[in-house]
């Protein structure tokens, strides 16, 4: 090979992409290439991983406090919230965040959290034991929840409840017991989410047999709006 | 440092509307991707910016982050890195270079495997196979934001023996990381 032949070979080219070393019409054609290749996107990702290691060299410098209080009040500080953010984000950086996440591959089974919670709920033991996560997709009417803790005791499920106002609990279902799941919310009760509370009980297989939480609860949470 | 089961968790949960967890995924690693963004950019208050533009993207992309054995720190690092260099790539154009106005937008998204001390060791062991030259040239672009056209006037040789010397410095590095 002579000085100037220049090795055209996918492992160059696509630390080449990672490195930001490709003109705007190569990257964008080598984008291509990737989202139908996934040889190309491991190697992709095995440059990511790789060149991130170089930063172990990389001094570690606190940032002055207002990067925060700036983030904060630009992300949190409308009063509605970061639904705010759907309409404030600029489409030049919302285009950006969209090419930079566009391989993320994911498990094909994985429940995906909601892309814009409408509620949040920590589901948390009287000591503060974080038990289950849970946003609320307004979008599929389904509540996304996460298993913070271990499985339940064998021979007991955990049945989801929501208390609003003074009602009695009523069963929003049973929870997985140790992977993230979607129960789907009925109309009548997604309703009732804003400032109510969720519970969860243990109870036998198949769920509460009375209509009522029967055995101890373990985690309450308040409903937030997000 | 936090843990990598720690960020993980942090980022997932961003990805819920958590704002506590964005906040200790903040206060751990802020100081990590203020380092990334200050030796791309060279200048504290542009590195400021930058940094917290960034964390805008972690916050909004959060969501997008699965944590099927991807490597949370890399997927940050990219992003801060990647969005620095999108800005020095603007601040070059409107200088007036245009050559670098011609160049990349950054690379995409992040995710990979297990990170260990094991893994920088690793690869800097890659490295110093290099010449010591090539190896620079490679450090250059990814953490200075260099362009071929910044590399070659850096090491004073024309572009196309620059674009050689690192492609085949990227498959000497391949072959050593993954034998």
């Amino acid at each position: 090979m002579s000085e100037t032949e220049l090795p055209d070979d996918d492992r160059a080219q696509a630390g080449e992409y990672v490195l930001g070393l490709m003109s705007m019409e190569d990257a964008a054609a080598f984008r291509a290439r990737i989202s139908r290749e996934p040889g190309l996107a491991a190697l992709v990702l095995a440059w990511q991983e790789d060149f991130a290691q170089l930063t172990d060299e990389v001094e570690a410098v606190p940032p002055p406090s207002r990067v925060w209080r700036h983030l904060e009040r630009d992300l949190f500080g409308g009063a509605t919230g970061p639904r705010w953010l759907l309409a404030g984000i600029p489409g030049l950086l919302a285009g950006a965040l969209a090419v930079m996440l566009l391989f993320v591959p994911l498990p094909g089974d994985l429940v995906r959290p909601p892309a814009d919670p409408v509620y949040h709920i920590d589901l948390a033991s009287a000591e503060g034991t974080l038990i289950f996560a849970a946003g609320y997709d307004g979008e599929t009417n389904e509540l996304f929840v996460r298993p913070e803790t271990d499985a339940p005791e064998e021979g007991t499920v955990r049945e989801l409840w929501i208390i609003a106002g003074d009602n009695q609990p009523v069963s929003m279902g049973l929870l997985p017991d140790d992977e993230p799941a979607r129960l789907a919310v009925d109309p009548d009760i997604a309703r009732q989410l804003a400032g109510a509370t969720l519970a969860i009980s243990v109870e036998p297989p198949g769920g509460s047999p009375t209509g009522a939480p029967t055995g101890p609860v373990i985690a309450t949470g308040p409903v937030e709006t997000l | 440092m936090a843990t990598r089961d720690e960020i993980d968790n942090w980022i997932a949960r961003c990805a819920l509307g958590d704002r506590s967890a964005f906040k200790n995924l903040y206060d751990h690693t802020s100081a990590k991707l203020f380092g990334v963004t200050l030796r791309v950019l060279k200048d504290r208050g542009e590195a400021e910016d930058a940094l917290q533009e960034a964390y805008v993207k972690i916050w909004k992309g959060s969501k997008r982050y699965a944590s099927g054995g991807a490597s949370p720190m890399t997927w940050l690092i990219t992003i801060a890195r990647n969005h620095a260099i999108d800005r020095l790539r603007v601040r070059k154009t409107t200088e007036g270079d245009d050559k670098i106005a011609e160049m990349p937008d950054a690379a995409p998204g992040p995710e990979a495997r297990a990170v260990a001390a094991s893994e920088a060791k690793r690869v800097e062991e890659c490295f110093s196979t290099l010449e010591p030259d090539r190896a620079t040239a490679v450090r250059r672009a990814y953490l200075e934001g260099d362009s071929y056209a910044d590399l070659a006037r850096h090491f004073d040789v024309p572009l196309n023996t620059m674009r050689t010397w690192l492609r085949r410095s990227l498959i000497k590095l391949r072959e050593c990381l993954e034998p």
